[in-house]
Parts: structure tokens; sequence; C-alpha cells
């Protein structure tokens, strides 16, 4: 009796086992996951946001290439240079390329983000599938736990880490702002998890697959989690927006990624001070932060009304 | 008939006298201080506490010259004038320095101002249970007896060269504590910024502080000097960042800023043409430390040194520090010029300096041929960590210029940025680090430097052990001759430079602005912020 | 229901506590202490020696806090290491600002959402719909200090200083002290900005939220039988939709004010506020242990109050929940 993985993510629908004493349509559609694509395929937020998403990816990976300059080579001649044709975006106080620095920021950005939700993800869902599944002790602890990390203002909590950590530039400064940003959000999951859990684990079919001998961990990983599938992507990808956002932030006070590697947020903290003489020297990284958020934002919806059209 | 001498004679003394009537009554009109107003001031840092003993930072010391009074005061110029004393003796020997103290000091608490509360306020400095950042400089004092009430004797160990300059403005000089009051409330009150515990014989009185919003000070209508204050109040506000200073500035919300972003100088002219922007010599330093020794056994602070991996070998300091660093680059770019390109310990602006930049030329190839002396090249390439701290956005500049430059040479240096607390910690508390960018304290004469850098001094960031140092602060202190005093200065100035303990860039330029309205204010870069002959004309 | 209110009241005080002891216990694990800050110039090992055993900074990690509650329990929040200050006036005096900005920036968001979410539920597929998703999602997606910036940018910069770009003016009756600007006109200036940028990115998640629950309940079955009973579009839409969406709205709004805590402290800053937010992240880069605690403990009050109250509106919302 092979259980079909639920799709659209609505935790209470849930289909039941062919053969099960419920009315199904007799024609069939297509598999889930074919129609989720589909719906994708249609959809214009989702299109436009991968787009974006597809692009930023590129620009980092290639960013080497695409720069016209290295983005911390200072040029003493040319400090504070208007937009030009040499000069496509002008550049800082030093003299260094603002077209070049934003190409190699976004990959910072990009990093953090997604870094930063995946540390979440590997983290939270295996806490919420055991505090769920195991409940009693096991759960009320760990949900202690996660709690007491929510009931932090995200800021502060991150703010709070960032200064243990104590700032620093390069791989070490870039994991260790990852990290900060990924404990706060490890509670997001486990949460969501845990609530799939809890309204699977009674099932009879569950109590079925027991009875059949199966064990726990095929339990979790075959049946349950992939109840849980679309919630978590869905949540992903609007997670890796929020935490370029965090990562922003942090860098804007001073607590993120240190120079002279690029990095988006610190760009715009240091040329706020310029904002009068030179405004778009703050404005171009801001839109950039704008445009990548954007970009995640749309395919994230579009991720989500694909898995569950009823909620559109 | 008149003789026509007399007439013209008569009419000649008219004009004369019109003439001296208008011209008397113009500039009197031109020049007459208007009483009242509130003077709106903008610090861009915090004040730490207003316990003028013992708090740090220049904001304290800022608040400390108009509410507390001293001795004496010191002009621009160099001369000392009355304070709340108004005559002085020293004895020929140099040991006995007497103080003739005015009949009219109050404090503000209505206490007078006499030879016990004299001796009162340097023995507190001296004792070390205050633990008063400015007891090194009573390191000369014996002791201080009371003649009569308005007679004060200090009495010297050894003759001490600076002991009236030390007096009038080393940090913001000897500010007078009233004993009723220091008795009757406690540090923590004082350094809180109760107004009845903070008290001084100032031309203004605390009224207020709320940290991180306001200060206000209101004239005290006892003060010494008749007339004076001219403004009714002052306002300080904390505005860190520079832009929000500009814009407060240009609204017309604030009257003076106290210490503005050499960066954005330009900016601010540009905006307000009338605007008064006032700067001077440069009395700051801007250094690149290099550490020279670390704890031989791990322990921060230990007294057993072992020599710093790298920047002990004075080669490698010298092609570092000397002739690896372009400092009319670092100028014109971090500076836009506006600075001195300098080396030396005495700062370009502070008294009996010399100009020794000339040792130490930008010359890439010297620099490179020492280091391969000292064993570092293409098989075997310098690493090191520069680090410098966040509380002002030059300093990463600077450092960003330093590792630019020494990137010419092969030397890869790797900024640490860190904020200033953990700056501090790391460099006072022998902590680990290579080199360092900032600029340290502004100097009216070297010899106030002599905590800073002598070996025994719990801010020789750089922990080196050459006694000759100390030798040099002990000579040039009790030199009494000021042209023998000058040629150990010039001594001193060319052996920093030589032996690079302590490696200056530039000066650091201090700038502060006020608005056309502002008038009686006279700069004295950070020694002495005075707003007492200040009036609005408005 | 008094009994639900009493033992929600006692829950405070436990999650409070443990919030406040994991506050102090990291605030101790960030290296360097205040006291090289304090004593400047004058710092020596044994100075800094006599200082640290003073402030009782040489003891273990819980024994200080032990002594931390002690003081608070008697209603001393401690004083500033650093300045002598006692933490409870600076908090108070710091604590209008930031409120006024928070139930401001929750208003414009509101004012912003609930039309917005209205409109797009009912209207939904038309322009106004498009022109109302799309503008949530970009406010979604700007970080608040940009729009600060872009305010700025605008309303002070350019149109010749037309809304000032820093400092307070407080309203009549919560002056600290005895200089303050007091003005109604001169506060609204200066909040006005400020609670716009927080407020924006609030409003774009409660407008995409509000009108997800409202298309939902519309399309629920009870709403179509209200609509074949023959009732009106308006009384449907505003008594059951509206009522019925609003319950995982307040839900997020809750939450919300954690966010906009946190939140407040970028702004604070960008506009120099003397407010909670510029407090704290003050205090916590000056290592200034007390100021960090005080600051933590009314954040945790505000948070777990704001919640305790957001699960008591629901009642009032829905009377089909009630509450042992």
């Amino acid at each position: 009796m092979k259980q079909r993985p639920i799709s659209g993510g609505s935790l209470s629908a849930v289909e039941l086992p062919v053969g099960a004493v419920r009315a199904v349509p007799l024609a069939r559609p297509a598999s889930p996951l074919t129609e989720a694509l589909r719906r994708l395929r249609r959809s214009a937020t989702a299109l436009v946001g991968l787009g974006i998403v597809a692009a930023l990816i590129g620009v980092a990976t290639f960013a080497d290439v695409l720069a016209p300059r290295s983005p911390t080579a200072s040029d003493q001649a040319h400090t504070f240079a208007r937009p030009s044709w040499d000069y496509p975006l002008g550049t800082d106080q030093l003299g260094r390329d603002m077209l070049s620095r934003l190409i190699h920021g976004s990959r910072i950005s990009l990093a953090v983000g997604v870094s930063s939700v995946l540390l979440a993800l590997f983290v939270g869902v295996p806490l919420g599938l055991v505090a769920g599944y195991s409940g009693g002790r096991v759960d009320t602890t760990v949900m202690r736990l996660m709690d007491l990390i929510l009931a932090f203002p995200i800021y502060l909590l991150a703010i709070i880490l960032m200064v243990i950590f104590t700032p620093t530039a390069g791989l070490i400064g870039t994991m260790k702002v990852t990290g900060a940003i990924a404990i706060v959000r490890i509670p997001i999951y486990a949460r969501l998890v845990r609530g799939s859990v809890l309204s699977i684990k009674e099932k009879e079919y569950i109590e079925a697959c027991r009875a059949l001998g199966v064990r726990t961990p095929s339990i979790l990983l075959g049946h349950i989690l992939p109840n849980c599938l679309a919630p978590i992507i869905v949540t992903t990808t609007l997670g890796i927006a929020t935490s370029i956002i965090v990562e922003a932030t942090l860098s804007f006070l001073g607590l993120g990624t240190q120079p002279p590697t690029p990095s988006w947020g610190w760009d715009l903290k240091a040329n706020v001070a310029f904002i009068q003489t030179y405004p778009w020297l703050s404005l171009f990284p801001g839109l950039a932060i704008f445009v990548t958020v954007l970009g995640f934002n749309l395919f994230g919806d579009g991720l989500r009304d694909a898995l569950d059209p009823r909620l559109k | 008939m008149r003789a026509p001498y007399a007439l013209s004679g008569l009419r000649f003394l008219m004009i004369v006298l019109t003439s001296l009537a208008v011209f008397v009554s113009s500039s009197a009109l031109a020049a007459e201080p208007k009483r009242g107003g509130t003077l709106r001031v903008a610090y861009g840092n915090e004040i730490l506490g207003l316990d003028f003993h013992t708090v740090p930072g220049y904001e304290m010391i800022w608040v400390a010259t108009n509410v507390g009074c001293g001795l004496l005061g010191i002009t621009p110029d160099g001369k000392f004038v009355p304070d709340a004393a108004e005559s002085w003796q020293i004895s020929p020997d140099g040991l006995l320095y007497t103080f003739k103290l005015k009949r009219n000091v109050l404090f503000h608490d209505g206490t007078p101002v006499d030879a016990a509360a004299v001796k009162f306020s340097i023995d507190r400095i001296m004792d070390p249970a205050t633990r008063s950042s400015m007891r090194p400089f009573y390191e000369a004092v014996h002791s201080v007896e009371v003649l009569d009430p308005h007679s004060v004797q200090i009495r010297l160990k050894y003759p001490y060269a600076f002991m009236m300059h030390m007096l009038a403005a080393y940090r913001m000089g000897l500010v007078l504590y009233s004993p009723t009051a220091t008795q009757k409330y406690t540090l923590e009150e004082r350094k809180a910024g109760k107004a009845e515990a903070v008290v001084g014989c100032g031309p203004f009185k605390l009224v207020e502080w709320v940290k991180g919003s306001h200060l206000v000070m209101d004239r005290f209508d006892k003060y010494f000097e008749p007339g004076l204050p001219y403004l009714n109040r002052v306002v300080i506000r904390v505005i860190k960042d520079p832009v929000t200073q500009m814009a407060a500035f240009k609204a017309g919300e604030i009257d003076f800023i106290a210490d503005f972003s050499a960066d954005h100088v330009d900016t601010l002219r540009a905006q307000n043409p009338g605007a008064q922007i006032m700067t001077g010599k440069e009395t700051t330093p801007m250094v690149a430390m290099m550490k020279v020794t670390v704890p031989a056994d791990g322990k921060p602070m230990s007294k057993e040194r072992a020599p710093h991996p790298i920047f002990s070998d004075i080669r490698v300091r010298k092609a570092i520090g000397c002739y690896g660093i372009d400092r009319k680059e670092i100028v014109k770019i971090a500076f836009k010029g506006q600075a001195t390109p300098w080396l030396g310990i005495i700062p370009p602006g502070s008294l009996d300096t010399v100009d020794v930049t000339s040792m130490c030329p930008y010359d890439p190839a010297r620099a490179k041929a020492l280091l391969a002396e000292a064993g570092y090249g293409p098989q075997k390439p310098l690493t090191f960590e520069l680090l410098t701290n966040t509380e002002k956005s030059v300093f990463s500049v600077i450092a960003t210029m330093v590792k630019e430059q020494l990137a010419r040479l092969g030397v890869t240096a790797n900024i640490r940025l860190v904020d200033k607390p953990s700056w501090l910690t790391t460099t006072t508390q022998d902590g680990p680090f290579d080199m360092y960018i900032e600029d340290l304290a502004t100097l009216l004469t070297v010899d106030q430097n002599s905590y800073l850098s002598m070996t025994t001094a719990g801010w020789n960031h750089s922990r080196h052990t050459d006694t000759k140092v100390d030798e040099y602060y002990a000579r040039y202190a009790r030199e009494m001759d000021p042209a023998k005093r000058k040629a150990i200065a010039k001594e001193f100035q060319e052996f920093s430079a030589d032996k690079l303990y302590w490696n200056t860039i530039s000066g650091s330029p201090f700038y502060q602005v006020a608005q056309p309205w502002m008038k009686g204010y006279v700069y004295q870069a950070e020694f002495k912020v005075h707003y007492k002959k200040v009036w609005l004309d408005r | 229901m008094r009994t639900y209110i009493l033992r929600r009241l006692l829950q405070i005080v436990p999650t409070v506590l443990m919030i406040t002891l994991v506050v102090f216990v990291m605030m101790r694990s960030v290296p360097g202490d205040p006291v090289v800050v304090l004593l400047g110039d004058a710092y020596t090992e044994e100075n800094a020696v006599k200082v640290r055993e003073e402030y009782a900074l040489d003891k273990p990690v819980l024994v200080q806090y032990g002594i931390w509650l002690g003081k608070l329990v008697r209603g001393d929040w401690g004083a500033s290491i650093l300045s002598g200050r006692p933490v409870l006036s600076d908090v108070l005096v710091r604590l209008p600002v930031t409120l006024e900005l928070i139930v401001l920036s929750m208003g414009i968001a509101l004012l912003i959402a609930v039309p917005a979410a209205i409109i797009g539920a009912l209207r939904q597929n038309t322009w106004a719909d498009y022109t109302a998703t799309t503008a949530a999602m970009i406010g979604v997606s700007i970080p608040e200090f940009f729009v600060g910036i872009l305010l700025l940018l605008v309303f002070s910069f350019s149109l010749h200083g037309f809304l000032p770009s820093s400092g307070w003016m407080y309203l009549p009756g919560t002056c600290p002290s005895m200089v303050c600007g007091v003005s109604v006109w001169g506060n609204l200036q200066h909040v006005l900005m400020p609670a716009v940028a927080l407020g924006v990115g609030r409003a774009a998640i409660l407008t995409r939220l509000l009108r997800a629950s409202m298309l939902e309940v519309i399309r629920s079955e009870y709403v179509t039988t209200a609509r074949a009973k023959g009732l009106s579009e308006r009384p449907v839409v505003f008594k059951h939709a509206l009522k019925n969406a609003l319950i995982p709205t307040v839900t997020v709004m809750g939450l919300q004010v954690g966010f906009l805590i946190g939140g407040a402290i970028v702004v604070e800053t960008l506009f120099a506020m003397p407010g909670l937010g510029t407090f704290g992240i003050d205090a916590i880069i000056a290592r200034d242990y007390q100021q960090v605690q005080g600051f933590a403990l009314i954040t945790a009050l505000a948070f777990v109050v704001i919640n305790l109250i957001v699960d008591l509106t629901y009642t009032f919302l829905d009377p089909r929940i009630r509450y042992a």
C-alpha cells in the first residue's frame, strides 16, 4: 500500500490511500508534481522572480569575469567619480569601482542568504521531526528552547550574537554572520515541521505502518517528511529573502562582514555619509538589495501559489 | 575779526571730536556683546560621565572647562592667564609654586574657592584610591600647603618645566572641587550628573544631564568675572552622524559643532558659505603603531617580554612604517590635503616640535631591500594584521590605503576592524595585534604624552622596553632652560623617528564649526572649549 | 477565563527571567568588558583588578545574575558601570520615544493594509488588486533603513529640509526633563519619517496576509450561506469575512511587534532618535552590562505582555474560542 506523497502543503488536507472508503474522482489528473510545475510555468510572478534569482546566481558565480575591475583596488586619482562610461556606477571615496563592488557583493549576499537558511533547515527540520514524533519530555524541551529563541526580537539576538562572535572580514567573517542568522531562524523550521508531524502522527495509516513493523526513521523520512515538503520549500525561499535583509541590516550597523570584503550593506552604510553630495553611492547598493530580495519573494510567492492554488 | 586760524582750529577740534565719537560708538556697536540667549552645541560622541577627575573622554573635558574652573588658563599663543588664581610666583630653584587666589571666587554651591579647596582638589587627584587619569601628571608634586586662606603653595620633588602647562591645560588642567560638595555626594552621583553633586567654579552650572539626549548648563550668576558669561544657557546634544550634524546645522537647529569630521568639511562649507570653520595646526597624531614585544609566557601584561615575531626587528619597522608608507598620498586622499604628513613623536602643532619627516621619505625600493635583509621576499612573503576601529571613518580609509601601499611591496596587510571598546581592550591589555591605525591623545606638549609612551605606562601599546625613552621624557621635563629644552625635544624627536616605537603618519586635523552669528569664541584645538566669552549676534 | 489570565500573567515571570538570564550570560561572553573604557587613561592592571572587585565582575556569572536579580526584586534596576546613571530612569526617559514610534508605525501599517487588503479581496484580479499586491510585494522587499534613506533624501535633503533629519520633540506631558522641545507639531515632524520607514514593511506583510485570509473566508461556506440568505454584500464582508480574517492577522501583528522592536533599533540609529533602540545598541557595543540588562528586561516584558494581549483579543474577535 504505497502512500502517495501529499501535495498542496495544506496541513488539513490529507489524501487517503487508494482503496479507502472515500469517493475518489475516477479521472485522476497527472501527478501533483507535474501539476505544480504547470501552474508554476503559467505564473508571471514566479517566472519573473525565477529570472531575477537566476540572473543573480549567474552574476555571483561569474563575478570575476563580469566585473570590469577589482572591487578592492583603489585608485587615488579617481575618487568620487560620477557614473560614466569608464565607471558605470561611479567610484567611492577610495576610488573603487562601484559596479565591480556591487557584482562581487552579490556573492556575500547570496552566500549568506542561502547558507544561513540551509543551515537553519538542516538543524531545524530534524529537531522538529524528533520533537513532534517523540512527544512528551523531548518535545517540551525542544519546544522550550525554540520558544526561547523566538522570544527575542530577531535583530536583538542577531546583534548580540555578532558582538560575541566579533565581526571580521573574509570567509570567517561571512561564516559568523551566516551562523548568527541561522540560529535565529532555526525555530521557524522546527515549529513548522513539528506542526505537520503532530497532525499526521495519529492517522491510521501511520499506525498501520508501525503495526507492520516499519522502523521509525523510515516512517519519518518516507511518510511524514514529504508532507511538509511544500511549506518547507516556500518558507526556505522566502527565508532567503529575509536573511538577505538581515545581513544587510547587520552590515549597516557595522556588525556584518567587515571590509575590505565587498558587501552591499557595508557600502550602503559607508556611503550614507556622502548622501547629499554623491547620492548614487548609497542608492545603488540599496537597489541591489531590493532587487535581490524582490526576486526571491516573487519566486517564493509563485511557488506557494503553484503548490497550493487554493491559497491564491 | 576772528583770526582764520582760531576758527579753523575750533572747527578742526569739532571734526576731531565728532569723528572720535563716531568711531568710538561705531566700534562699540560693532563689538558690543549681547547678553542672553541659548547656545546649542552638538557633540559627535556621548559624554561618558561627569566626575571630572576620573571619567575619560573629550566630551567630558569640554563640559569640565565650562562648569569647572582652575588656577590658570592658557591662550592659543601659549601665554598663561589667571583663572581663579590672580597671580603666582615660582621660587628660583623651581620647587615652590605659590598661587594667590582671587577673593570673590565661589563654587556653585556657594562655598568659597579658597586655598583649602585647592589643596583638597590636588590631594584628591593624587590619591591612588581616586584612580584619576590625571594622577601621572602630578608625579613631581611633593605636597600642597595652605599658607593662608587665599594663598596656596605647591612643593615639587624636583624641578618640573611644565608645571604651569600641566595645571593650565593637560587634559582640562586642574579643575577645582568643592570639599563640601565632594564629601556630601557620592562618586556615582557625580558621575551620573546629578546637578547638585557636580559642582565647579566655572561660568556655567550644570542644570541637567540626560545621557544620550542632552546636557544643559545655565549661567552661574555669581561667576567671578564681571559681566560674564553672556549666554543664559548652553544646551549640548549628541549627534553622532556627520550628515545629521550638517543637516541640523544647515537648518539652524544648532549653533556650534564641537568636533566636526574632516571628511565632510568641504560639503559643509559648500552648503553654508557663511559658516565659521575653525582649525589650526594639528596637535593630535595619526599613528600606525607597531607592537614591539609580546608577553613571554602568553599572559597579558606579563613583565617578561619576548620580541614580537614581526615588528621587533627594526629593519621591518623601517621598511613598513618608514619607507613603505606614502604619507603624502594618505594626507591627500584621507584628509583631502588638510593635514600635515609627519613623523616623530611630537605632533606638528605641539610645543617644541621639529619636522623630521625627511628621515622617512617614501622609498619602496629601499623598503623592499630592508625586507629582503630581514628575510622576507617572494619566497617568504610578509603577512600581518592591521587593526583599526570604527570610531572615525577616516581610520578605515587610511588602513585601506596603507594596505594598498604595502601591497606594492609584496606585503599583505589584513585589515581587522573592531569597535572602539574592543580596540581599547586589545591594545591596552597587551592583547594580540601587529599594527594599528588610530589617532591618539591631543598634546599640548610631548611631556603630556609620557603616560602614553613610557616603558611602564599602561598605555604603552607597543610595549617597548627601551628605557632611553623614559630618559628623554625625564630630561625634557626637568630642563628649566627653554633653549636647552628645545634641543632635547629635537633629539627626542629624531630618536623616536629612528626607533619607530611610535610611528606617526600625519597630524590629525581638528575642526570646529560655528554659525555666523556665534561670536566671541576662541579656537584652541581640543584643549579649551570655552563658552564664557561667547555671545549670539541676533 | 479569569484563571486563564491569571495563569498567563504568572507565566510571564519565568519567561522574562529566562530571557534576561540568557542575555546576561551572552553579554559576559562578549570579548572585553567595560573596565578598560571606564578607567580610560588611568588604566593599569592593579586599578583594573580593584575596579572589577568593586563591581563584582570577578565573581561567577550566575552569582552576578543573582545579585542583579536581588536588586531587581527591590525595584532597583542597577546603575551603569560607565556613567553611574540609574538604569531605570534612563529606560523610562527613552521609553515614550520608542513607544510612540512603534504605535505609530503599527497604525500606519494598518491604515495602509486594511483598505488595500479589502480592495484586493473584493476586487480580485483587477487593476486595483494588482497594484495593491505589487505595492505590498515591493514593501516587503525593501530593508527599513533603505526606506529611511530614501525618505531622508527626498524630504530632508532635497525639499529644503521640509522634515528634520534627526532629533526629537516631545509631546506635551512626556518631557522627561526640564529642558525639552515640546510641541505636537514638532513631534509629528520628527516621528513621521521613522514611523513610515518602519510601517511600510509591516504594511506590506499585513496586506498580503489579510488579503489571503479574507479570500479564504469569503470562499468558505458560511459566507456563501449568508449570501444565499439574501444578505447584501457589505455586511457580509465586514461582519464575517473581516472579523474572522483578523484572527491570523492579529497573531502576525503580535509577532510583528518583535520585528518592530528590532527594526526600531535600525531606524532610531538612522534618524538619531533618543529611544530605546539606540539605548540598547549603544549599551551592547559599550559592554555596559547593567544597561543591556535593563534593555533586555523591558524588551522581554513588552514582548510577553503584547503576546498576552493578542491572545486575549481572540476571544473578542471570535466568540467560539474560549479558554479553559
